[in-house]
């Protein structure tokens, strides 16, 4: 599969008299292949948005290599620029003209067809409100004309920065569903969000960024597999005398309320038969599966000291600072 | 082209810009109705006596100048009270820049060939501010709200696109222009035929105004790019607001006092106020008392000239030179 977008070794600082230097991000690598719905999860500060600005030229990068459809970021970007549909975090519209009026600005400017403008207020769910101004709009209704906004080029690639904000919970299903037939029609999406379950959801690959940094990159099951302890949820009359039972063969157990949990479990017959054998009797083995959450809280640190109201920034790298590339390996 | 149209869309839709449309509107008509009912056509024996006081009011001027040549000569002792210059040139009729005529004497009769140049003044002030403010605010809103980063993703060329948004801007505001002086002018030209007098309005007349209004237009212009330059600078509408408040408080009013205090020669010539004003009027003159200092002859005056064309090199390298800045900083800068 070819490349659509390509970063390597990316680095932005940002410098203010007030706060001095600041890295935003330090030598970030994402690479998303044609037809992937590409999921870019981060937390608050870690350096999506500056990233996904500096891939569209908004920002200056202080080194490193970008690409875009095969061509240079930002040098040679106008070549594939009627290509690319992009939001970045939430778009401001002038508050005085409708939502259809916008794009045809938008669509003057970037001489797309006038046509187009209704056809994408269809697939963004605004058709009928599409005449009422700007300013009147929901926070949710404002991100779907920003989604037309990147639509109405009939765009390759897709990136839509928290496409997610402001939406009710039908307005997601429906993103989800037009993410999803975008990606069955060859448009190839990078989508950044907080709603880790959505990114789980619509998402084949995920990039996890923390500090600036890739933590975590590959498909969405091969990152959730790498993070498998192989851990079971198992109930048991009696759970005390079962730890002894699981410890003496040579298995992790621990209480967790009124059930174990029994970790490096490759085989979960072995638990039952060892139990068994002893008539303890399992009432419940169940998997314990990481989802994108955890894994996400997990590698960027979000979730260390849960008592502690954790500031902006305050994430963290794995420790080693390796990074965990399930298309390449683990790299040091 | 495209982007040129979307723009003029945007131009036309701010809010901003109607409400200085509409108050350019609302000036034109005051000025227009208080002219309109100030203003009567002369009956015939009003033209009669204005005229016989014009041609009196000449006649003294002329015997005022022959009485002060023969005082000069020795020919006439006058009397003592009567004041007279030095140099009977100074009162001179034909040296005058005009002579007494009708219309200064028909009150409540407005003449177009009088009032036109003030009045076009008028309308070039509201344009020159026009201008400024528009191009400020034009760009400044569009900074801070995002809507260039929006164009960017759609056109991600800078230079084109700020490019693209000044020339919009003059274009527009130069049409604005062109259309309302029309306008403005025209009207006050059929109240002088209808309510008033047209006065005398030969080539002459209409040369000098047309070059007033050539003058006031570029002038429109270098405060639109002016304003616009700024604000791209300083990312917001307030810093060219700012920098004009700043610029005039400090250097037109605090510099100014500074340097006659430490008695800097030729100090208008560094008053951008000097050279809009010896712009607009062709060329202007400065008094400077040190310009006779050591001279022993009456034939020094104090005045030093400001020509227009010196004065219009400044306009254009302060307004070219910002907005030279302004194209090069938003080249690189960091649009967050």
């Amino acid at each position: 599969m070819s490349a659509v977008i390509e970063i390597e070794g990316l680095r932005k600082t940002f410098q203010s008299l007030r706060s001095g230097r600041r890295v935003a991000v330090d030598g970030f690598d994402l690479l998303v292949e044609a037809g992937q719905v590409h999921g870019f999860l981060g937390p608050n500060g870690s350096g999506k948005t500056t990233t996904l600005r500096a891939l569209l030229g908004l920002v200056r990068a202080d080194s490193g290599r970008m690409a875009v459809l095969g061509e240079p970021s930002p040098e040679l970007l106008p070549r594939v620029a009627g290509q690319v549909g992009a939001i970045v975090e939430s778009p401001q519209f002038f508050g005085n003209f409708s939502g259809y009026r916008t794009l045809r600005l938008l669509a003057h400017a970037g001489g797309v067809p006038v046509s187009r403008v209704d056809e994408v207020l269809d697939l963004v769910g605004l058709h009928d409100r599409g005449d009422e101004r700007v300013k009147g709009y929901s926070l949710g209704m404002k991100q779907r004309l920003a989604v037309a906004s990147a639509l109405l080029k009939d765009p390759r690639l897709l990136i839509l920065d928290e496409p997610a904000n402001g939406l009710d919970p039908a307005g997601i299903r429906e993103m989800r569903d037009l993410m999803r037939s975008l990606a069955a029609n060859g448009v190839t999406v990078l989508v950044s969000s907080h709603i880790l379950g959505e990114i789980q959801l619509i998402c084949d690959h995920v990039t996890i960024i923390s500090q600036g940094r890739r933590v975590a990159t590959g498909r969405v099951d091969e990152v959730l597999a790498g993070h498998d302890r192989h851990e079971f949820l198992v109930r048991v009359a009696e759970p005390e005398r079962a730890v002894e039972l699981l410890h003496a063969a040579e298995l992790t157990a621990v209480v967790d309320g009124g059930a174990l949990v029994v970790s490096g479990v490759s085989d979960p017959t072995v638990v039952s038969r060892v139990l068994g054998e002893q008539g303890l009797w399992v009432g419940e083995l169940t998997p314990l599966r990481p989802d994108l959450e955890s894994v996400f809280l997990e590698l960027t640190g979000a979730y260390e000291h849960p008592s502690v109201p954790r500031q902006v920034g305050d994430s963290s790298l794995p420790q080693g600072g390796a990074v965990i590339d399930l298309d390449r390996g683990v790299d040091a | 082209m495209n982007l040129v149209r979307a723009e003029l869309e945007r131009l036309s839709a701010r809010r901003f810009v109607q409400l200085m449309v509409v108050l350019l509107v609302v000036a034109f008509a005051v000025t227009a109705a208080t002219t309109l009912v100030g203003s009567h056509k002369p009956s015939v024996s009003e033209l009669n006596s204005a005229r016989g006081q014009a041609a009196e009011a000449r006649r003294d001027l002329e015997a005022n100048h022959q009485l002060c040549l023969a005082r000069q000569n020795g020919d006439v002792v006058g009397d003592s009270d009567d004041f007279f210059p030095s140099d009977c040139s100074a009162i001179d009729p034909i040296r005058q820049d005009r002579l007494p005529i009708p219309a200064d004497f028909l009150p409540g009769v407005f003449t177009f060939a009088d009032q036109a140049e003030p009045l076009l003044y008028f309308l070039i002030a509201f344009l020159v501010l026009f201008g400024f403010l528009v191009g400020a605010s034009y760009i400044g809103a569009d900074l801070t709200s995002g809507g260039v980063v929006n164009l960017l993703l759609w056109r991600p060329r800078r230079t084109t696109v700020l490019a693209a948004k000044l020339g919009t801007l003059l274009g527009a505001v130069l049409v604005l222009s062109l259309l309302a002086s029309v306008a403005y002018l025209a009207t006050f030209w059929v109240i002088g035929q209808t309510a008033g007098l047209p006065g005398r309005l030969d080539g002459e007349f209409w040369s000098s105004l047309g070059a007033v209004h050539g003058r006031g237009l570029v002038l429109v212009l270098l405060a639109s790019a002016l304003g616009f330059a700024i604000a791209t600078l300083g990312r917001h509408t307030s810093a060219a607001l700012g920098a004009l408040a700043a610029y005039a408080v400090v250097w037109e009013l605090g510099a100014r006092l500074v340097l006659e205090i430490v008695d800097a020669p030729n100090s208008d010539l560094f008053m951008l106020s000097s050279h809009i004003g010896a712009w607009l009027n062709g060329g202007a003159r400065f008094y400077d008392e040190q310009i006779c200092r050591g001279s022993t002859g009456l034939s020094c005056e104090g005045f030093y000239t400001m020509t227009w064309g010196v004065s219009l090199l400044v306009l254009l390298a302060i307004t070219g030179g910002l907005t030279a800045a302004a194209f090069a900083v938003f080249r690189r800068r960091d649009l967050i």
